[in-house]
């Protein structure tokens, strides 16, 4: 009990020191099996990053909220989306099937050994960032209906 | 001793912290969960007298810097485990796991506790599922080591984590994969070797008076071998597993007599282009339950398992389309033989393996055409088919059971377990509606999948979901479903009210009534209010008995009614 009360204080008290959080670098490979580092990706340009699986409803509520509105807030405001998929090797094999029959145009990125979620240590999917030079900006995790409108008004704000 | 090591790790990374000019600062990652429960009535609906009150606590902390990253978990479940978890948990409140690792763009080396995964997990998988109770980590080192950024090798040496406790066995492991496609200069092609070995040493200490020390293997091992291709929008992937002869284990009793080896084949294939995907996974499987002891096989909690072998359906969201879930069955079982009175010899059938698939198809109807509407229309079909294998006892006039071999056909089967076909529309009517259909037709043996007093279930589901949005981040899901069959409980109706208060607030209400037989219902009303990175839930309702599955593992779980507080955060 004791031991748990002190880690608990010591980790509370950097809860107010870190405040922007680096994104980790983790390079995974995409669905034409090539390798994307999202750090390097984001120093071009602001992205949105959402981590999903075929088998996560809310999630695939979210990609096809987001795929309804993608075009226009491309054009409008460079908003672009790199979804990761944390399906492990059960289904993953869905992953490209589903993304090609749901005609999602986002580039999809395996994260197979869910290496990159347990870096960026959060419990469940759908989990949204918004990264810019390799640094977390915005965060939201859950999805409800219309939270994606949240998202496209952040990232235009953030992209002031 | 390791509470001040602890300390002067926190103090290290406080002070490097406090250094807002440090460029090369490290990178602090916590996560917390904590699920407590509170329970009121039993699966009996009688009121809960003592050991009402359950918690199961982590919290995760994960250091970067530079080349380094530390971690360290701490688990708390107290002052018992949530309801359905190990007994094995009680009261325990310590650190679970902790690592230190080095990586680089050639050379990544972990000492401590790692999760690991070879090829599609039939050799080896150690991983953490909090919902399932399952976290079989691997406590040793691990060294991988791109020889070339085509070629990957990774070595490891440990013993796997048992509740707080470890595995009495060692365990090593080789994998190694090749991405030949850049090697031989393929442009739009693909195509990878993995091949793997895992060893397991556990020695053999007899508790049987009057044992007689066979020639008993200590040593177990599993082998893997597998090719990847892809080109355009074709793919396959092919594994084959073979795991070397061990002793029978019937309930935790090890048997003398012939040893059995296993294997399993593997086989996904998939074609897709835009708007449209189709992909098959195929599994032959024998013998391939794999455990840290081997005493644990066949453990009601997942314990010491050493690989991972789910069951290979569709994933359902809906609470009467988990009412009968597949699972996967690894084991050979040796019950229904006996030696027959007249002859003297062994008489009956031995029940192993697995054999079958599934196929998914996804198509969008475009827009603006007959089917597609305004918006397009997405249809999701699934079809499974899961029996076992045909085996045939050798007879060589054996007159004891525990000597007993048998012979397994390739692509025969004698019975039935599982097969199914799942269709799912979505549709969107306007900007703020939206609904998916889902249609699903089963047929599940009871009687050979879940015990001999149960029949076979044949069943046809129904459910209708629909959303509305009503602008700022406010929305409305309601669903019903209905699953109608003349065997078991007969028939179910369920129902889901899901109100969005904002992005951040929602309230839910759900009920699956078996008015069919029991009249039980089985309800959950609650709120859960989510900010950034944090979420709480409130709920209070009545579980069902049956099985929790998550990934294709499941395990069994006893009704119960009580209130539940769920809190996850993360900075």
């Amino acid at each position: 009990m004791k031991n748990t009360f002190i880690l608990f204080l010591f980790v509370l008290t950097f809860s107010f020191v870190n405040a922007q959080k680096n994104y980790p670098n983790i390079t995974l490979k995409n669905l034409d099996g090539k390798d994307v580092n999202i750090v390097e990706r984001s120093k071009e340009k602001m992205i949105v990053v959402s981590f999903w699986a075929t088998w996560c409803g809310p999630c695939i509520q979210e990609l096809e909220a987001i795929a309804d509105s993608y075009e226009d807030v491309q054009d409008e405001m460079g908003f672009e989306l790199i979804s990761v998929s944390i399906d492990n090797s059960r289904s993953v094999s869905r992953v490209k099937p589903m993304v090609n029959g749901k005609d999602w145009d986002y580039e999809v990125l395996l994260d197979t050994n869910q290496e990159m979620k347990k870096a960026l240590n959060f419990s469940a999917p759908p989990y949204l960032l918004i990264i810019k030079d390799g640094k977390i900006l915005y965060t939201h995790s859950g999805y409800t209906p219309g939270s994606e409108d949240e998202v496209f008004e952040k990232f235009k704000e953030l992209s002031k | 001793m390791k509470n001040i090591f602890l300390i002067a790790v926190f103090l290290f990374v406080f002070t490097s912290q406090a250094q807002e000019n440090n460029q090369n600062k490290g990178t602090l990652n916590v996560g917390i969960e904590s699920n407590i429960q509170y329970l009121l009535f039993d699966e009996l609906d009688n009121p809960v007298t003592n050991d009402n009150f359950r918690s199961n606590n982590y919290v995760n902390i994960n250091y970067d810097i530079q080349k380094f990253s530390f971690g360290v978990q701490a688990e708390g479940y107290a002052p018992k485990a949530l309801l359905n978890y190990s007994p094995s948990y009680d009261k325990q409140i310590a650190f679970a796991t902790a690592f230190a690792k080095y990586k680089t763009s050639k050379i990544e080396a972990t000492v401590g506790h790692f999760y690991e995964q070879f090829g599609s997990g039939l050799t080896l998988r150690s991983w953490e599922d909090r919902q399932l109770g399952i976290n079989n980590a691997l406590l040793g080192a691990r060294v991988k080591y791109n020889i070339t950024s085509d070629i990957e090798l990774t070595a490891l040496a440990a013993r796997q984590r048992y509740g707080f406790k470890l595995s009495e066995s060692n365990i090593y492991g080789f994998n190694s994969e090749l991405n030949l496609s850049n090697m031989f200069n393929y442009e739009k092609t693909g195509l990878n070797i993995g091949l793997s070995f895992v060893g397991k040493d556990e020695p053999y200490v007899s508790t049987t008076p009057g044992f007689i020390g066979k020639d008993f293997p200590n040593y177990v091992y599993t082998t893997s071998t597998r090719v990847g291709f892809n080109q355009g929008g074709i793919y396959a992937n092919a594994e084959y597993v073979y795991k070397s002869k061990d002793v029978r284990i019937e309930s935790g009793l090890v048997h003398e007599g012939a040893k059995f080896d296993g294997n399993a084949a593997l086989l996904t294939l998939g074609y897709s282009k835009k708007g449209m995907g189709i992909s098959g996974t195929f599994r032959r499987m024998e013998n391939m339950s794999f455990y840290s002891e081997r005493t644990a096989s066949g453990n009601l909690y997942n314990e010491q398992i050493m690989n991972y072998i789910p069951g290979l359906t569709k994933q359902h969201d809906y609470s009467l389309t988990n009412i009968y879930v597949y699972v996967a069955q690894p084991l050979a079982d040796f019950s229904n033989l006996s030696v027959d009175a007249d002859t003297g010899k062994v008489t009956g059938k031995v029940k192993d393996g697995e054999l079958g698939g599934q196929i998914d198809f996804y198509y969008k109807f475009k827009k603006k055409s007959t089917l597609g509407g305004k918006y397009g229309t997405k249809l999701a079909v699934n079809f499974s088919h899961w029996t076992d294998l045909y085996t045939t006892l050798k007879q060589e006039g054996q007159t004891n059971i525990y000597d007993t071999n048998y012979t397994t056909d390739l692509l025969n089967y004698r019975t039935l377990y599982y097969r199914d076909l799942n269709i799912e529309v979505r549709k969107k009517w306007s900007k703020k509606v939206s609904s998916i259909f889902s249609y699903v037709n089963l047929f599940y043996n009871q009687n050979k999948l879940e015990g001999a007093e149960y029949g076979t279930v044949d069943a046809n589901i129904f459910v209708a979901e629909s959303t509305y949005k009503l602008g700022h981040g406010r929305a409305v899901r309601a669903e019903i479903q209905h699953l109608w069959t003349v065997n078991d409980k007969k028939n179910w109706a369920a129902g889901t009210l899901e109100f969005n208060a904002s992005t951040k607030l929602a309230f839910f209400g759900t009920d699956m009534y078996n008015y069919g037989t029991t009249g039980n219902h089985y309800y959950n009303f609650g709120a859960s209010y989510t900010k950034s990175k944090t979420r709480v839930a409130l709920s209070y309702g009545k579980q069902r008995d049956g099985l929790l599955c998550v990934g294709g593992v499941c395990r069994v779980v006893q009704a119960a009614t009580g209130l539940n507080l769920n809190f996850v955060t993360s900075f």
